[in-house]
């Protein structure tokens, strides 16, 4: 299993695009950063095919005032999930 | 686990510093040994020695150089990204004929084969770029 990290939103980069593509069936995706904008209902179908395995970093969430806000799509972690994933993932992969 | 960083963003310009920053502490709080953080583009300017950002705010410099003295982390950076802005150690300084010098230990001018051994001898590699 590869961690990908995405650091841009959905709707101002098309980065998404490859690192959808570039993606695994067991592969898992954390947002951080601008990213997180991911995690609101409205992008959802962004990644309509990552049930499960979307992630969204909490104190990125927090500082943009969106933790509140995030759709079901996404699995709100803190940084120390953060270190979770990339220790069950063999590698991690950041996306920008 | 060994871990290994890279930083990609400059310090203050992007969030990159700040998250590897928290990653990192993160990390060693789990337990783990933060082997090594390379920086690497503007990545390089966390290594400034004369950086001197408002009291008030999070010194990213300091920063690293703690994770050094605390828990031993190796703290390369790019020679070559490092020269081309002005981060020059004392010796490098002397073999370019610069006046002062901007980058000092615990950090370390080093070549980019060090970031690939570093992909190698650690277990994992984190980057975050701007």
């Amino acid at each position: 299993m590869i961690l990908h990290l995405l650091n841009r939103s959905p709707v101002t980069s098309r980065v998404i695009d490859d690192a959808l593509a570039a993606m695994g069936p067991d592969d898992r995706m954390l947002l951080i950063e601008d990213g997180v904008s991911g995690g609101l209902p409205a992008q959802a179908l962004f990644f309509k095919n990552l049930a499960g395995r979307l992630f969204a970093l909490r104190e990125d969430l927090v500082s943009r005032g969106l933790l509140e806000r995030c759709g079901e799509h996404v699995t709100i972690i803190d940084v120390e999930g953060f270190v979770d994933l990339t220790e069950e993932a063999n590698k991690t992969v950041s996306w920008y | 686990m060994r871990y290994a960083l890279l930083v990609q963003g400059g310090p203050y310009s992007s969030q990159a510093s700040h998250s590897a920053l928290r990653f990192a502490r993160a990390v060693i709080e789990r337990g783990h040994c933060l082997a090594t953080v390379f920086f690497y583009h503007d990545g390089v300017y966390n290594a400034a020695r004369l950086s001197a950002p408002p009291q008030d705010e999070p010194h990213l410099g300091d920063g690293w150089r703690l994770l050094h003295d605390e828990h031993g982390t190796e703290l390369l950076v790019c020679i070559a990204a490092g020269l081309r802005r002005g981060l020059l150690d004392q010796r490098e300084a002397a073999r370019h004929g610069k006046e002062g010098y901007s980058l000092e230990e615990p950090f370390e001018l080093t070549g980019l084969g060090q970031l690939v051994e570093a992909g190698f001898s650690h277990d994992r590699l984190i980057t975050f770029s701007p």
